[in-house]
């Protein structure tokens, strides 16, 4: 799950973090008055929340938005006015939220923050040690770039659990970034605040980008992202309180319901439904040799709930992209039977329009496939993946 | 032979009380397990479909001699029942749970290092040697016994790869799922190394998948063994774009751009046969076969 910067600042706050001043509006009018409680004088920061990188160089649909990012530097108080009616109610495009964007519902003002110099750090999960590694980079431009073209340019520390930062790993940030020694104890806390929160709170990625680090050696936090382990938020109902529903498409919030996982692609018209990723991985493979491509993915994982795996196979059937059904079912924990019924539940509510090809292995496959062949419904049942791919393509090509 | 579970090993069940429990540990027994006790808090004393229970994972050992578990417990609960089976050095321990926190993984990982116990997990099917053992929640209809080891990093796929296997007209020596989540207890070198060591495994299943460095690791090995046995794999995830929103970010972070096909190329370069379709597993395991 992800929160909005604002949110991210919140929690990084209370950790001992530095933060520049700063407020959340949903109108221009709101945004005037947060603009003049935190800097009557400014300069201002006036930031687009939509849960993205690279806001700064995005750009939004509307003209009336002027040519500016989600991010603008604001000097004037009748700016702030002007600025956020530009940007709240318009759509911001980014590298990450592809061509279609994401609505612009609220912005955060801040105080303007002169820097000395920046630099980028985050805190992520190395799955193969594994281990809390921190990053820091000198260049605070993007990292994911930086990591597969100069690898070398990314400083790595792997952390203990519940160990601080020690002396040494310090010095070789210190080192690493040619800071002044001024900076070594603002630093240490910053550090050790951001592990403090990642671990109190179940991160699985924190990033702090960039840092700032003003005159007097002070360093703050001037964006920041954190995403957490989904498995975890049982521990924290405060953090699912943070999640903005508006974020998540309708199809990923209803399987989120469920418990299942529900994945979108840009192209492609088929939709599949699987237990377990694996399979979701292997049948875009194959798609890709024929050569077409999955439209979207339901991942029931090893659900045991009639009721839920129906309602799931309701938002692939529903998905008006989708030109033809793969169900892929791999029993083991998950029993075929349970699909089946499911499937039946499903279609007899919103109807089965387009071909649906059925592929059951494993866990009471058999009474699984004699129910759909008893449902009258016109199911193409297949015995192996392969086969189920050439089976729904085919289908799909006779009912065009 | 096989690997980490016979006939003869005596399993105890953390959890056996469990709704998602009674249907699998049936039919466990029916597939031959060795089942020997469970273990369910304040449940200690009673008996459940015959096998006893204990209130702890040591009594339940003092008492049985059990040396493997496999674990029903929820998600929340799994770092407290791994905790009790390396306590009370456990040879094996399988974790079938999904959704286990990460940070309860990564403290799993620090009390599996130097311990005795094996985790196999979780978000795993777990561990089966046809008629023989099965430690988890595989189907019962399609495994057989033979002599090909097939190790799995996606749960559902080691399905398909046994199936593979029935398709060669070979069996199974033993099946392990390594787990599908981004932190598991074991990995691919592990278990190719017991697989190496097994003398009943003339080849073995390797199927791979996106994320990590876990194929790279296994080709590093095995590229070393002084006796190859034949391993074939499939790596899922060629088709998938290298900014796929499945990933994690992490993982390009802390290791680079590794691509499905980045994978694929280094096993090939350790002498490993790949394939690119998951169905062409069984053409090659019938050369093996035809060769031999």
């Amino acid at each position: 799950m992800n929160i909005h910067e604002y949110q991210a600042k919140q929690i990084l706050s209370r950790y001992g973090i530095n933060i520049p001043k700063g407020g959340i509006a949903y109108t221009p009018g709101e945004a005037k008055r947060v603009a003049q409680r935190i800097s009557p004088q400014g300069p201002w920061m006036m930031k687009a929340q939509i849960q993205s990188g690279a806001r700064a160089e995005g750009h939004f649909l509307e003209k009336s938005a002027g040519r500016q990012g989600g991010i603008r530097f604001l000097t004037g108080r009748k700016d702030i006015f002007e600025e956020a009616q530009k940007m709240l109610g318009s759509t911001l495009v980014t590298k990450q939220t592809g061509a279609k964007g994401k609505l612009v519902s609220k912005v955060y003002i801040e105080q303007y923050m002169p820097c000395e110099r920046t630099f980028y750090a985050s805190l992520v999960i190395d799955r193969m040690i594994p281990c809390v590694t921190l990053l820091i980079a000198a260049s605070t431009t993007n990292i994911m770039d930086m990591a597969v073209n100069e690898p070398d340019k990314i400083l790595r520390i792997n952390l203990g659990l519940n160990d601080k930062i020690s002396a040494c790993q310090l010095d070789r940030i210190m080192d690493f970034l040619k800071l002044d020694g001024k900076c070594r104890k603002g630093l240490k806390s910053f550090i050790n605040g951001m592990h403090q929160a990642f671990m109190d709170l179940d991160a699985i990625m924190m990033e702090v980008n960039p840092v700032g680090i003003d005159v007097k050696g002070t360093l703050t936090a001037l964006d920041a992202k954190i995403s957490f382990d989904d498995n975890a938020l049982f521990r924290h109902p405060d953090i699912v309180q943070m999640h903005d529903d508006y974020e998540d498409a309708d199809r990923v919030l209803k399987a989120a319901k469920y418990g299942f996982q529900y994945q979108e692609f840009d192209d492609g018209s088929i939709g599949c439904i699987v237990n377990g990723d694996g399979i979701a991985l292997t049948i875009t493979d194959m798609l890709h040799n024929r050569p077409e491509q999955m439209a979207c993915f339901l991942n029931v994982k090893g659900g045991v709930d009639k009721d839920k795996i129906s309602a799931g196979i309701k938002i692939i059937m529903t998905n008006p992209r989708v030109e033809g059904i793969l169900i892929n079912i791999l029993g083991g924990f998950l029993r075929c039977n349970l699909v089946a019924d499911g499937i039946i539940a499903a279609a007899s509510e919103v109807g089965l329009n387009v071909p649906l090809v059925v592929r059951f292995e494993g866990t009471n496959k058999d009474e699984a496939q004699e129910i759909l062949n008893n449902s009258g419904l016109p199911v193409i049942m297949a015995e192996t993946m392969e086969e189920g791919v050439e089976k729904l393509l085919k289908a799909m090509e006779e009912s065009d | 032979m096989s690997i980490l579970a016979d006939k003869k090993t005596k399993v105890l069940v953390q959890g056996i009380t469990g709704m998602q429990a009674s249907f699998h540990v049936k039919r466990s027994i029916a597939a031959g397990t060795k089942i020997v006790a469970g273990v369910s808090p304040q449940r200690g004393g009673t008996k459940y479909g015959g096998i006893p229970v204990f209130e702890t994972v040591k009594e339940a050992v003092s008492a049985t001699g059990a040396t493997a578990s496999v674990m029903f417990v929820p998600a929340r609960f799994v770092k407290d029942a791994v905790k009790e089976a390396v306590e009370a050095e456990l040879e094996v321990a399988v974790t079938i749970a999904y959704g286990v926190p990460i940070r309860d993984m990564l403290e799993i990982k620090a009390m599996l290092r130097g311990s005795k116990t094996v985790l196999i997990g979780p978000n795993t099917p777990g561990i089966i040697t046809p008629g023989e053992a099965c430690l988890g929640i595989f189907p019962e209809n399609i495994h057989h016994s033979g002599n090909i080891g097939v190790i799995s990093r996606s749960s559902t796929l080691t399905y398909e790869a046994v199936l593979e296997t029935d398709r060669a007209g070979l069996g199974q020596s033993t099946v392990i799922g390594l787990g599908d989540d981004m932190i598991v207890g074991t990995d691919f070198v592990e278990l190719l190394k017991r697989f190496h060591q097994d003398e009943k495994t003339k080849a073995i299943v390797l199927l791979g998948k996106l994320g990590g460095t876990f194929e790279e690791a296994a080709a590093e090995f095995y590229k070393d063994l002084p006796v190859k046995k034949p391993v074939i794999s499939y790596v899922a995830g060629t088709a998938v774009p290298f900014d796929y929103k499945m990933g994690y970010a992490g993982d390009i972070i802390t290791r680079g751009k590794i691509t499905a096909e980045d994978k694929k190329e280094v096993m090939r370069r350790a002498g490993i046969i790949v394939v690119d379709s998951i169905n062409e597993i069984h053409h090659c395991l019938q050369m093996l076969k035809g060769k031999e």
